[in-house]
């Protein structure tokens, strides 16, 4: 069996996919991310300015300098790109395994899922339980009900889709209900389980979302060839040795851990797992996970949304969730007339 | 007028007249169902007072306090009562115009457009009291619902679930609007915040009569459209044989399910389900004749509304949680039952 053009063949299972539009579009991506996160650290009252910023990630800073690096943005950064990168990486998965853009863990109510158990061990259950595992549980739960509930399992996107509006609004309500139940200041912790937040972050939060990545993302490097095979269908990806029904079951697994992870360290923060894949896909035309540039896009426009509700000089400190949910609302509302007007929903 | 309604009902395959007699004692029961609710709605709360009490004070001979206490609690009953009509008889409207099980002003952006056009009013216009923001819940409802029609039915022929997705985005955008807004003005927004959940309680009569007139507006013309909603759901062809104009229904039906939804959000906040989970229930009892179920909606909905924020008192005593969220929790279940009922789904 020959490998489709375009592909490294990396030991047995692993292809990446490397075509020259690939490879310009990922440069591209990584000069702007980095761009984006010397924007991050520099801009704004706390900056550390451009001249100083490269001696001070070097060489190691002292006073504001130091603060702002070690405590304040640093690991703020560090999270975000994490989150970004996790987040763009589980919908690429759950995109190819839906085969709709629509098919994605915010919009079928998965993040919401995982909002909900992560509130649930943090604010019920404070230390008995890691609020990863919490988030986790939730996750796995909403997607059984998903899966459960359409009948069809996730073949149908516009069922999915409504069972997703379901779960997310029953984890929604099971939020409210808990923080109501504890919190005292409940307008912030609020919005951070249901919007997702990326302020007073730790590195403990980056070392969370750092393993969550470490462990997954090479494992859906290797099972990224199979998955792009089940693409073409069930008979021909069964007959070029993809078995897609196991590959799927992987894929989604994997998907549910990264969102599981993020919501576990920034709250469900939405459409980044919508939005990144469908940009990735657009930049080099071709079909297939792009599970990379997914994770690149990912980083980036969470990188960015978050420099916004950092920079914006709105009052009252929007947490990042609250851009992301209003931009990749516009872009689900473009993609659902674009959809539509073809006729492929 | 019940006696009417249930007599002129198109009988399924059984004796209309034995039909009838059965809708009558539906909707005895339903009424009892309703009484019994308003009844634990002003007999429960933070403070303990019993069925018992409420019933003394009804009849007058209870002490000062225990008629203070429950007296208290006249204006969040009756507020309940209107707002659980309004969204249900909404509810009944639109599942009958779009023919979409899964209608409801919640999920089609209404509640979210309302909620929006009464933030903005009080954020940038300096509108405030409840008579002045009443009149900003419409247009913003007017406009979102306008809204996830025009997405809805872009590109070619209308979809079942195109409204729902249209309706998911524009409630996406709409509430992290809401949400920037109320965040950003803290002190403005400190009942806002409450109001933006869906709460009953901490209202006065005074909400109640500035969206009376809104929501009787939308009442009457429910009613009113009725037998046309009938002859509207033998299809467009054989409706307008018979001298229907369809279009015109439609476009007043969705006017009339604006209204009553603008009324109830502006008066109590967004509260989703309750207008999806009840027609369900009701078509079940009534069948497909609109003017029984607009009847038996205008009964159920405020009681299941008013059971749910009883629900609310008693879970967190003596702390409340809003109705809007025993609501999800009630009606979001109903959501994941009618999807496997979606044909095709696309």
């Amino acid at each position: 069996m020959s490998r489709p053009k375009g592909f490294v063949v990396l030991g047995r299972a692993v292809a990446v996919p490397v075509s020259r539009v690939s490879v310009v579009a990922g440069l591209v991506l990584t000069v702007l991310l980095l761009a984006a996160c010397v924007a991050t650290l520099s801009l704004g009252r706390l900056g550390i300015p451009l001249t100083d910023l490269l001696g001070a990630l070097t060489g190691g800073a002292r006073g504001k300098a130091a603060f702002v690096l070690e405590r304040l943005r640093g690991p703020r950064l560090v999270v975000g790109l994490g989150t970004g990168a996790a987040l763009g990486l589980s919908g690429a998965l759950f995109q190819t395994v839906t085969r709709n853009p629509l098919g994605s863990p915010d919009v079928i109510g998965l993040a919401s899922g995982a909002g909900a158990g992560a509130a649930a061990v943090a604010l019920l259950l404070p230390g008995v339980v890691p609020v990863p595992i919490g988030a986790l549980a939730g996750a796995v739960l909403a997607v059984v009900v998903v899966y459960v509930s359409t009948g069809t399992g996730f073949r149908n996107p516009g069922r999915l889709i409504v069972a997703g509006i379901g779960v997310s609004a029953i984890s929604v309500a099971f939020i409210q209900y808990v923080v109501y139940a504890v919190e005292r200041d409940k307008a912030t912790v609020l919005t951070a389980y249901v919007n997702g937040s990326l302020s007073a972050r730790s590195w403990e939060h980056a070392v969370t979302i750092g393993i969550v990545l470490l462990v997954v993302a090479p494992l859906a490097a290797a099972i990224s060839g199979r998955l792009a095979l089940s693409e073409m269908g069930d008979e021909t990806a069964g007959m070029l040795g993809a078995e897609p029904g196991g590959t799927r079951t992987a894929a989604v697994a994997l998907s549910v851990v990264l969102s599981a992870g993020a919501v576990a360290v920034a709250g469900p923060i939405t459409f980044i797992s919508l939005t990144a894949p469908q940009i990735a896909r657009r930049l080099t035309g071709g079909t297939g996970p792009h599970l990379m540039l997914s994770s690149l896009t990912g980083a980036l426009l969470l990188v960015l949304a978050d420099l916004a509700a950092q920079q914006l000089p709105l009052p009252g400190g929007v947490p990042v969730g609250v851009y992301t949910l209003a931009l990749g609302g516009l872009y689900l509302g473009y993609l659902l007339i674009r959809e539509w007007k073809k006729g492929t929903l | 007028m019940t006696a009417t309604v249930v007599r002129t009902a198109p009988g399924g395959s059984g004796a209309p007249r034995a039909r009838a007699s059965r809708l009558v004692w539906f909707l005895i029961a339903g009424l009892a169902v309703l009484a019994l609710a308003m009844l634990a709605s002003i007999a429960f709360g933070s403070l303990p007072t019993s069925i018992g009490d409420a019933v003394d004070v009804l009849r007058g001979t209870a002490d000062a306090n225990t008629t203070a206490v429950v007296e208290s609690r006249y204006p969040r009953t009756a507020l309940g009562l209107l707002a659980g009509l309004a969204l249900a008889v909404a509810g009944t409207l639109m599942q009958g115009v779009t023919r979409n099980p899964l209608a409801d002003p919640g999920l089609l952006g209404i509640t979210a457009g309302a909620s929006a056009g009464v933030v903005s009013a009080t954020a940038f216009l300096g509108v405030s009291g409840q008579w002045g923001t009443v009149w900003w819940a419409l247009p913003g409802a007017l406009l979102a619902g306008v809204l996830v029609h025009v997405i809805g039915s872009a590109g070619s022929g209308a979809g079942l679930v195109r409204l729902v997705l249209a309706g998911a985005v524009v409630t996406a955008v709409l509430s992290a609007y809401v949400q920037a807004v109320t965040l950003g003005m803290p002190k403005v927004f400190d009942s806002y915040r409450y109001w933006v959940v869906g709460a009953l309680g901490g209202r006065d009569f005074e909400v109640l009569l500035s969206v009376l007139p809104t929501a009787g507006l939308g009442l009457l013309l429910a009613l009113l459209l009725a037998p046309a909603l009938n002859t509207l759901a033998l299809g467009d062809e054989s409706a307008s044989a018979l001298g229907a104009r369809p279009g015109v229904t439609r476009a007043l039906g969705l006017l009339a399910a604006t209204l009553l939804s603008a009324a109830a959000t502006a008066a109590v906040g967004p509260i989703a389900f309750v207008g999806l989970a009840v027609p369900h229930i009701v078509k079940a009892v009534t069948g497909a004749d609109f003017r029984a179920q607009i009847v038996f909606s205008a009964v159920l909905g405020p009681a299941l509304l008013l059971l749910a924020d009883v629900a609310g008192r008693m879970l967190l005593r003596p702390q409340e949680l809003m109705v809007g969220i025993v609501t999800a929790f009630l009606g979001a279940p109903a959501l994941l039952v009618a999807v496997r009922r979606m044909k095709g789904g696309s």
